[in-house]
């Protein structure tokens, strides 16, 4: 309640608080090159190493008073780069990226706490940046357990459409899947429509 | 090599507590079984049955696949669906979230080891799925 009429009088000025902006989506979607180019474009520092091998977030990345500025408003982010969610982590996958057995069997363990850990911060952030991959079909359950969950929580929601850059990339389709939801589709890599992303957390980021 | 399916009732699922539910389920898949019911778990089930399922993997279990139709509620199936979830949130309190029960979604389920299942195929209408054994 105190929260939300301080919220309240700062949003008389414009000014949105601490506001604690989940990533979350599957592996490989490209949450960590989208935290990074968020961070780098406001503070001009990274949040974490990308990498071709899925499950390189392992555990939850932060990087607190990411301050946005658009046009009158200034918003304070506590930015989170979750691990990737999934339902199946088999090691074998990683041996195909060259890394050892014992590596690979390490990684598939620490990817299933990270998993479990990125649940857990469901009940802690205030908004949540969705991000697909829109070269794949995003009708996956991962997805939709997502949306579902943050919609029961009545947390925040912004579908990031991530990946436009690739010939493949069909935002069309994640439209489609998901109608009641606000989608901005980027490059999170060459840093594409970043600004309408900026005024959509803007319009809908809160503290709960 | 051979393939089980195990086709559950949606009330035999609503009759095991919250708690009990997912570990029941998890215990027919890690067993190499497809497990199909009736019904749709609320999406905080759904939750924790990808963190269960988590805790779980093993060099022989990587995980689950799972795929499920959800019966669109209008109308009064809407009014009903949203008393069924204050009538659980009630319960969660006196009862304890772990120990309450609660009803599945009307819809379809599949729950598969991922081991045998490759591919799952949604639409908003129907799901395939493409098993390797």
């Amino acid at each position: 309640m105190a929260n939300s009429v301080i919220d309240w009088l700062y949003s008389l000025f414009g000014i949105k608080k601490d506001i604690k902006l989940g990533i979350y989506g599957s592996v490989n979607a490209g949450k960590t090159t989208l935290a990074n180019r968020i961070s780098m474009d406001w503070i001009g520092q990274q949040v974490g190493k990308v990498s071709v091998i899925p499950h390189e977030t392992r555990i939850v990345q932060k990087k607190e008073k990411v301050v946005m500025k658009r046009s009158r408003k200034k918003i304070t982010l506590n930015i989170l780069d979750m691990p990737g969610l999934a339902t199946k982590i088999d090691y074998k996958e990683f041996l195909k990226y060259g890394l050892s057995k014992k590596a690979a069997k390490l990684r598939a363990k620490e990817a299933t706490d990270g998993v479990i850990e990125a649940i857990k911060w469901l009940n802690n952030v205030d908004t949540v940046l969705a991000v697909m991959d829109a070269t794949q079909d995003p009708l996956t359950q991962v997805n939709i357990t997502l949306l579902g969950n943050l919609e029961s929580r009545k947390i925040p929601v912004i579908i990031v459409a991530n990946k436009i850059d690739k010939k493949r990339a069909d935002p069309g389709e994640i439209r489609d899947a998901f109608p009641k939801y606000p989608v901005v589709e980027v490059s999170a890599l060459k840093g594409k429509n970043m600004n309408n992303l900026y005024d959509a957390i803007a319009k809908h980021a809160r503290r709960r | 090599m051979k393939l089980k399916m195990n086709f559950v009732s949606s009330a035999a699922l609503d009759e095991k507590p919250k708690n009990k539910r997912i570990g029941f389920i998890l215990n027919i898949v890690k067993d190499g079984t497809i497990l199909i019911t009736d019904g749709v778990l609320k999406p905080d089930e759904e939750i924790d049955l990808i963190k269960e399922t988590m805790r779980r993997v093993d060099d022989g279990f990587p995980g689950i696949e799972v795929a499920s139709l959800k019966k669109p509620a209008k109308g009064f199936s809407s009014v009903l669906e949203k008393l069924t979830d204050q009538k659980d949130k009630l319960q969660n309190l006196f009862v304890g979230a772990t120990d309450a029960k609660s009803s599945l979604r009307t819809g379809l389920t599949l729950i598969g080891p991922a081991r045998f299942i490759k591919k799952v195929k949604k639409n908003p209408n129907s799901f395939s799925v493409l098993t390797e054994v």
